[in-house]
């Protein structure tokens, strides 16, 4: 992703290719598709030794990042994760865990942040709507009822649910978003998965009818600035993600192209396929240039990173899937096979394109950041 | 206080001294060439900041720079953005420093740079490429203006085309054939040609938008000494490649004149158009400017990007090739985004409807960076071949001795 890495991230970069080349390379993926949660606890077990959930844990909470920037080497290895199509609830579980670190009472810390870095306690981010829209926690109603609170509504599109220990949902108490912790097993809680266009990912709806939680669950006080903040670690992680799996595509993309032989010439020599192709690299080149932008922005903590992680998310989510479309139409009718791995890229890029905000929806709050008066919302 | 920090106090004091803060209403209106006494008054000025060391700040003191780090430019760059800095004979001015004088500084003899430069600097001689002619545009090399040998000298013949601000300049850097029985890229040289000679005619060309902006030249039997010649004879292209990746980005991506990624309003003449017609609340219209905006900040994240790397070195000055393209797709997109939310406001307006009358501009010019400095046809082939790697289109003309290719589109396919 054209990060200027240190020697350190650089070496974490190489174990971690070792490590999914040997664990989990794409031909094995291929073998969790009808898995119900879609991976093994043991594996994702084994790669929290890696590091991978304990970027965004503080050392005091049992976690540590490799070149003290948390956030860009989280985005390395949401980047690789992109590129071998791997599963797991890598993105929501760094989610939960910046979340806690910046704003999770002692108790909170010390019951899932080390298990989190550990990969012994799997915690999902449940934001979205029923429709699967960001909704600051409007969907979702938190009401205190004598010495308890309840919570009554649905959290919609929430990654691996149904493989989560603990939700942490955000809802609406007097109006304000807030986050709280929830067992997945808790009673009210159900979990309805939804079939995921990417094999690599799993969905589900989540409905809360009258969970019951206590003051202990609140993460930190109400208030639209640590939603936000989740907002834009999964973002950032997102974009990492679908750069990785567009660098992926289109490396193979090229290749087949300078072998693939028609008319008596290798059909890379076509200026109908060179040409996408080099625009192809420009976007994607372009789209580098962006997510690295947005995770140095969010990283620095600069007062518009919201601007700059919107602005990139847009730009990478619609040059992602065109390019996509591209690589699917100058592969030709093998490209359209199931065997072949395109699809699995195709499907993870689309996907990406809509978890956390569409491209649509970022230019729209592009807008508002930046003060453009007269916008619906 | 570090070195760069008193630098730029000092840079900031010099320019609010000596220099007046740009005038926005003032920018970029048709350029017909400037007056004599306007050019003569812009290099003038161009001398004052050349004397006040302010020119050349990262060249070798040989070449009438001040030695110091590119650090020192970036700051006088970013200190010295909201100033007028003269540019004598506008566009001129910037190929002579922007894109002719590093070509100069890598390819021309000791001798040449240390006699040219300074003067380059100091705005006495303002300099201009010829290069296009009216039958070779992408196919540069195709270009019929030939350079015979008589005794020492070199006599020029033919027709440039497409020169930029050739009306206000004193010198071109000519490419013409010296060998018709080499292939095409083979058998090229460049020279130094004084634009004043009774046999160079300078004729501007009105362009689309109805100004002049470019020139072309007719060459009639110039003579010019072997001390002209750039580089070795039939050597031309190599020369050539360089000039074209820093028109395309490479000088300015790596001297850091590029626009601050830090200047993030949105896209303000399209917030000004939309606003004056009532439509900033339009959900079609926000995405467009969003769009527009977000656009511009990749293509500056792009250019920040590429330009860090080719002046660490990791990457090779082709891969300017990207900021030309990029800046050839973006450019007519956002023309005709603006003349979508300019509505019929683009098409007619009144005399005080200075918004409508830019989006018009900006339509007529949306092409320029598409065709300018090598298409984006020509680009992509670039990008596809010696970024990406991929085979070469074959070519009827690459490898034949150059009298030898077509010139009759009409015999194409023809057996001989």
């Amino acid at each position: 992703m054209q990060l200027d890495l240190t020697d350190d991230q650089e070496l974490f970069r190489e174990t971690t290719v070792r490590f999914i080349e040997s664990e989990l390379p794409v031909s094995r993926t291929r073998l969790l598709h009808d898995h119900e949660l879609g991976y093994e606890r043991a594996w994702l077990r084994k790669s929290a030794e890696l590091g991978w959930l304990a970027m965004l844990v503080p050392e005091a909470d049992g976690g540590g990042s490799i070149s003290g920037a948390p956030v860009l080497d989280a985005a390395i290895v949401s980047e690789l994760l992109g590129r071998y199509v791997q599963p797991g609830p890598f993105i929501a579980m760094n989610v939960v865990a910046s979340a806690l670190a910046a704003r999770g009472s002692d108790k909170q810390r010390a019951e899932l942040l080390g298990g989190i870095a550990a990969g012994e306690t799997v915690a999902t981010w449940a934001f979205a709507d029923a429709a699967g829209n960001w909704d600051a926690g409007a969907g979702l109603q938190l009401q205190r009822l004598g010495s308890e609170l309840v919570l009554t509504g649905r959290r919609g599109f929430v990654a691996d649910a149904a493989s989560a220990d603990w939700l942490l949902v955000v809802a609406t108490l007097d109006g304000s978003p807030i986050q709280v912790l929830v067992r997945a097993d808790a009673p009210g809680v159900r979990v309805a998965p939804l079939t995921c266009l990417d094999l690599s990912r799993r969905v589900a709806n989540v409905d809360l009818d009258r969970v019951v939680i206590t003051d202990d669950d609140v993460v930190g006080a109400p208030g639209i600035d640590p939603v936000e903040s989740a907002l834009l670690h999964a973002v950032v992680l997102n974009c990492a993600d679908t750069i990785g799996a567009s660098q992926a595509l289109f490396e193979t993309t090229v290749a087949y192209a300078k072998d693939r032989v028609a008319f008596g010439r290798p059909i890379g020599s076509f200026q109908a396929l060179k040409h996408v192709m080099a625009d192809q690299a420009l976007f994607l080149e372009t789209a580098e240039a962006g997510a690295v932008a947005a995770a140095e922005a969010l990283q620095r903590g600069d007062d518009d990173a919201a601007l700059v992680v919107s602005m990139a998310a847009a730009y990478i989510g619609d040059v992602a899937n065109d390019l996509a479309q591209e690589c699917l139409q100058i592969h030709g009718g093998i490209g359209f096979t199931w065997e072949h791995d395109l699809h699995l890229y195709l499907r993870r890029i689309r996907f990406n394109s809509a978890a956390y905000g569409d491209p649509t929806w970022h230019r729209e709050r592009v807008c508002t950041l930046a003060g453009l008066g007269g916008g619906a919302t | 206080m570090s070195d760069l920090d008193a630098y730029r106090t000092q840079a900031r004091a010099w320019l609010a001294a000596n220099l007046t803060p740009k005038d926005p209403s003032k920018v970029l209106r048709a350029a017909h060439g400037a007056s004599p006494e306007q050019l003569a008054a812009d290099r003038a000025l161009q001398k004052v900041v050349y004397e006040a060391g302010y020119l050349g700040i990262a060249l070798p003191a040989e070449y009438g720079g001040q030695g110091l780090t590119k650090q020192h430019q970036r700051i006088w760059n970013e200190e010295s953005a909201r100033y007028a800095v003269p540019a004598p004979g506008g566009i001129a001015s910037h190929v002579t420093l922007g894109i002719v004088m590093p070509t100069i500084l890598a390819h021309a003899s000791e001798q040449q740079k240390r006699a040219w430069v300074p003067k380059m600097l100091s705005g006495d001689e303002l300099w201009v490429q010829l290069l296009s002619e009216p039958g070779a545009g992408s196919d540069l090399a195709g270009l019929l203006t030939r350079a015979t040998l008589d005794g020492e000298s070199w006599v020029l013949n033919g027709t440039k085309v497409w020169s930029s601000g050739a009306m206000s300049a004193d010198f071109g850097v000519c490419l013409a054939r010296t060998d018709w029985d080499a292939p095409k890229h083979k058998g090229l040289t460049w020279f130094k040609v004084p634009l004043a000679d009774d046999r160079v005619t300078v004729r501007p060309i009105r362009e689309i938008n109805g100004s002049a902006e470019f020139c072309e030249e007719f060459l009639d039997d110039v003579v010019v000494g072997p001390e002209m010649v750039i580089g070795e004879v039939n050597e031309g292209w190599a020369i050539t490649n360089t000039m074209l990746a820093v028109e395309r980005g490479a000088g300015a991506a790596q001297s850091g004149a590029t626009p601050a990624p830090s200047d993030r309003r949105l896209a303000p003449d399209l917030v000004a158009l939309a606003e004056r017609r009532g439509t900033s609340g339009d959900p079609a219209v926000r995405q467009l400017i969003a769009r527009a905006h977000i656009n511009d900040f990749m293509q500056a994240q792009l250019t920040r990007r590429l330009g860090e790397a080719m002046v660490a070195g990791s990457v090779q000055p082709v891969v300017a090739s990207f900021i030309k393209l990029g800046l050839g797709i973006v450019q007519p997109q956002r023309a005709a985004a603006a003349m979508e939310i300019a509505g019929r406001g683009g098409v007619a307006w009144a005399l005080d409807d200075d918004p409508g009358s830019t989006a018009s501009v900006n339509f007529l010019n949306g092409r320029i960076m598409s065709i300018a400095g090598g298409s984006n046809q020509i680009q992509r082939n670039i990008v596809s071949e010696r970024i990406l790697g991929l085979p070469r289109e074959p070519s009827p003309d690459g490898d034949k001795p150059f009298r030898d290719v077509l010139r009759d589109a009409r015999s194409w396919g023809k057996k001989t």
